[in-house]
């Protein structure tokens, strides 16, 4: 995708300066973690680290406390 | 390196992990197990922590359980595939400073870049992310070295075929690097676009290869440290 057809927030994004982007994604990261979202890597078979045995399914949205009830059709 | 250099590039909004490449020296080691020790970092993952290990390619995985880091993972590394040595790494990586004059040292983007061309699916829009945001920021002050780099490793058809129009003798100049750049040049955007896609099968190949006699490793890494657990519940 070139720069022209990004959307609006990643055209702001390369806006802002290298220690700009460090200092919001500190905070996106807070965010993140603040609302129950893991740190673990996401599982993903196509990495060389990847362990089926010990590699988790993911949680719902990134949060512990979240489990999917029920999913559309597709 | 990582995610986080990517952050600063603009390729990225956030990453989960933070990822060093280390000088192997018998110094810098005793100086990266005394951070992680203030850490509390704990390992997670094999291999265990050798630098025989991380010489041949391998990555060790720690956690963090102290303060502000607690839960943050650390990956060490002192090896990439088809990279130059750290010295070289060291030589030309970007430095920044911020307001209160902490300095920050990242991979150079043409060696994160290259470092990106993994087996992953995930790496691969990185990539692109990398090479369009630095093309958007230096794009009116072209250098030999970033024409250069813009065209061996834009990823996208339509920045290729303008890179091409633009910088017509640097494209025919790097054809023999790049073959696809004659598609970008004749303008042939679904061709392009398929060929990008072998390019990138084709080092995701070569990225697969690279690994699997490491994988086999990990694999009997693993398979020792459960035995061993279940040895020592026995």
């Amino acid at each position: 995708m070139t720069f022209e057809e990004m959307p609006d927030e990643w055209k702001e994004w390369l806006d802002l300066t290298p220690i700009e982007r460090f200092r919001e994604s500190e905070k996106l990261l807070a965010q993140y973690v603040a609302l129950g979202g893991s740190l673990d890597p996401d599982p993903d078979p196509t990495s060389p680290f990847y362990d089926p045995e010990t590699s988790s399914k993911g949680v719902a949205y990134g949060r512990p406390g979240l489990r999917i009830l029920r999913r559309g059709a597709v | 390196m990582g995610g986080q250099a990517c952050v600063f590039y603009g390729a990225a909004q956030f990453s989960k992990d933070v990822d060093f490449l280390l000088l192997a020296s018998e110094q810098n080691f005793s100086r990266l197990l005394a951070a992680l020790s203030e850490l509390k970092a704990t390992r997670i993952a094999v291999p265990r922590f050798d630098p025989a290990l991380l010489a041949r390619g391998h990555a060790v995985h720690f956690r963090c359980h102290e303060g502000a880091a607690a839960g943050l993972r650390v990956d060490i590394m002192t090896q990439l595939r088809d990279l130059p040595g750290f010295e070289e790494l060291w030589e030309k990586r970007t430095t920044i400073n911020d307001e209160n004059g902490e300095t920050f040292d990242l991979m150079a983007i043409e060696h994160l870049v290259q470092a990106k061309k993994t087996q992953r699916d995930k790496d691969w829009p990185m990539i692109d992310a990398l090479v369009e945001g630095h093309y958007h920021v230096f794009a009116e002050a072209p250098t030999p070295e970033r024409t250069i780099f813009w065209l061996n490793e834009s990823r996208t058809p339509e920045r290729l075929i303008s890179l091409c129009t633009r910088f017509p003798q640097q494209a025919i100049a790097q054809l023999a690097k790049r073959p696809l750049l004659a598609l970008a040049q004749s303008g042939e955007s679904d061709q392009l676009r398929e060929a990008l896609d072998i390019e990138m099968r084709a080092e995701q190949a070569k990225d697969r290869a690279y690994w699997a006699p490491l994988k086999v490793q990990l694999q009997a890494f693993r398979h020792d440290e459960r035995r061993g657990a279940d040895q020592d519940r026995a």
